[in-house]
């Protein structure tokens, strides 16, 4: 069910910079939504005009089918996890969670319930008369998003709310984050500029660069399927090279005729090809597609990441095993590791090819 | 270093001794018998003694005293609004235009004011006296309270309050649960500076005074001038010891903030 509707939203500010044009969004009731773009991509502004802290100079929003548009910030039934907590400090923790419940001038008994209910949704059971500075910053943390949750939300907001934490503790709330979602079964809008972050939580992610909405679908689907350069580099590493496609199912790239799993592009139209660096197989150089020669190597932890050269072109490759450097290796990736994309294709055209030649395909994120 | 350290503290002692010795040798002679301050002679209460049944100088202590709260909880509430007001402004060339405006009151001596508020009294037919005294009063505490203010409001985090919107908080909510608290320090200090201000003030209101009102400082002035009294020094001695609390009074309390607003706006360490 449709909660929220963004129509033909554009904000321009006084200076004249644009920071968003036209955005049309659909938000659902349940899901877990991430904004992801880099910084001045928009995704605040369009959470702020969401949560009613900015208006749009056109273009309207709805909740639940009503024109929300001009309606005060204190009047929608949403709540915000600020990205530096913006935590009362001159109340401690309870004072903190109840402000809400307080202003609605609740039983004093029932407050007390709820902040109990509340602080132990987010694990802090016996903070409640802690003082906001002896907080670290997860738990301070977890005090915004325990004061959000309080008034029942329909929609839950969080800006960037993760990315004052270091990567452990973020990778720790990233999963409760989404436990909580999933225990309240109440929308949850994420702000972040971390790609790692919006694949691991998300049912549906919209991918944001300068003020336009990039693509939007599933995880899975954004990096299996990126619509342009931008989002193939933005999310994951990616290897991009130009190509020509020859015709369905076949393009050629690195001086080579190869195998593809897309269709409906022109012969002959100039595409760019993108391979992901952890799908591309080290095997022996006579065994590969492509045989390069590696120029360096760099050991992260989990991977190995490799870059080497040949084919008339730089190769990232990510691999579980090491090489040596400046040995000969063989490339090997499957056809549907390789993703076709048109030059300046929209998201809207991009769907409508993938219907064309898949059927009913994966695309109805609608 | 510990030799450095050592020349630091005597030259840091002899400051502090230069600064106070005054204040001793006034409150020193305070409980001497006689007439003067040539040398002591012994000790005696009997200046307090007189002093305490002065009623006259009793009388204007406790209406400077009054004088003094009542001119600086009306500063400190229009301070406050201001310093709110010209934090909201959007251009910045306005707001520091207003800015300039309210220094140009701190730094402008006192003569100028307190002359310029006596030819603005006579000329509007204003009776001088307590109501002339007060609004004087006021108008040099407001830039001070504006100026304490102003920093508290400039350090605050802006989405304190986009947050109290978000909880379902009105205007008015917003302002008195989140800003002024968030503010308190800031109005503590500022309503602290212009108490004092408005306390050891002898300029204006030499000025701004008529015949049926006058202040502490006023009517010390006019006293020294006929020779000194040891009754001065008894009372000042009061004084200092009274100014000496009230310091101890805002150390407590703003230590006790200091405690509690650690780490502004919940900021991360």
């Amino acid at each position: 069910m449709e909660i929220i509707k963004l129509d033909h939203i554009t904000k321009q500010y006084d200076d004249g910079f644009v920071a968003l044009r036209d955005i049309n969004l659909s938000i659902e009731s349940g899901k877990f939504y991430s904004l992801l773009g880099p910084s001045g991509s928009g995704k605040t502004t369009i959470l702020r005009i969401i949560a009613g802290f900015a208006e749009p100079s056109t273009g309207k929003v709805y909740f639940n089918g009503q024109d929300i548009t001009g309606l005060d910030a204190s009047k929608r039934h949403f709540n915000t996890v600020f990205q530096n907590y913006a935590l009362f400090p001159h109340l401690n923790v309870y004072e903190n969670v109840a402000f809400g419940l307080k202003l609605k001038r609740t039983p004093e008994a029932t407050v007390r319930e709820k902040v109990k209910d509340a602080l132990h949704t987010v694990r802090l059971d016996g903070f409640a008369n802690r003082e906001i500075s002896e907080l670290s910053g997860g738990q301070q943390q977890r005090v915004a998003i325990a004061r959000a949750i309080i008034n029942e939300p329909k929609v839950l907001l969080l800006d960037e709310c993760l990315s004052a934490l270091d990567k452990r503790l973020r990778k720790e709330m990233q999963f409760e984050l989404r436990a909580i979602q999933k225990k309240l079964g109440i929308t949850f809008i994420f702000v972040t500029h971390d790609q790692e972050e919006a694949l691991a939580m998300s049912d549906e992610i919209f991918v944001l660069n300068d003020g336009q909405i990039q693509q939007s679908g599933s995880p899975v689907a954004i990096y299996d399927e990126p619509v342009n350069d931008f989002v193939a580099r933005f999310i994951g590493d990616s290897n991009i090279l130009p190509g020509e496609m020859i015709k369905d199912f076949e393009v050629k790239f690195a001086g080579k005729n190869f195998e593809c799993a897309d269709a409906g592009i022109t012969p002959g139209e100039k595409v760019e090809v993108v391979l992901r660096p952890e799908d591309l197989d080290i095997t022996a150089p006579e065994k590969g597609k492509v045989t390069v020669q590696v120029l360096s190597q760099l050991f992260l932890g989990d991977h190995f990441e490799i870059k080497a050269t040949g084919a008339g072109t730089e190769w990232l490759i990510h691999s579980t095993n090491g090489v040596k450097i400046g040995q000969e290796i063989g490339l090997f990736f499957d056809p549907e590791d390789i993703h076709v994309m048109r030059l300046g294709e929209t998201e809207a055209e991009f769907d409508a090819r993938l219907e064309s030649y898949e059927g009913d395909g994966e695309g109805d994120d609608e | 270093m510990r030799k450095n350290s050592l020349l630091g503290r005597i030259y840091f002692g002899l400051v502090l001794v230069i600064l106070y010795l005054p204040i001793f040798y006034l409150v020193y002679f305070s409980f001497s018998s006689g007439k003067s301050m040539d040398h002591f002679q012994h000790f005696t209460w009997a200046h307090y003694q007189t002093l305490f049944a002065d009623h006259r100088l009793l009388a204007i202590f406790l209406e400077t005293l009054m004088l003094a709260l009542l001119s600086s909880l009306i500063a400190t509430v229009i301070g406050t609004l201001g310093a709110i007001a010209i934090n909201e402004m959007r251009k910045p060339a306005k707001q520091r235009l207003y800015l300039s405006l309210n220094n140009i009151l701190i730094v402008s001596p006192d003569v100028i004011i307190g002359a310029s508020f006596l030819i603005l009294f006579t000329a509007l037919g204003f009776t001088l006296g307590f109501a002339s005294v007060l609004l004087s009063h006021i108008a040099f505490s407001v830039p001070i309270v504006v100026l304490m203010v102003l920093p508290k409001l400039k350090e605050m985090d802006n989405s304190l309050i986009d947050a109290a919107r978000d909880l379902g908080a009105s205007g008015w909510q917003v302002f008195s649960k989140v800003l002024i608290p968030a503010l308190t320090p800031g109005i503590m200090s500022g309503m602290f500076m212009a108490l004092t201000y408005s306390l050891d003030d002898f300029a204006v209101t030499f000025f701004v005074t008529g015949n049926g009102f006058t202040t502490l400082s006023v009517e010390i002035y006019s006293r020294a001038r006929q020779g000194i009294d040891l009754e001065i020094n008894a009372l000042s001695t009061i004084i200092f010891l009274f100014v000496m609390l009230l310091v101890g009074i805002y150390y407590f309390i703003s230590k006790r903030q200091g405690k509690k607003a650690k780490g502004v706006g919940g900021l991360i360490k």
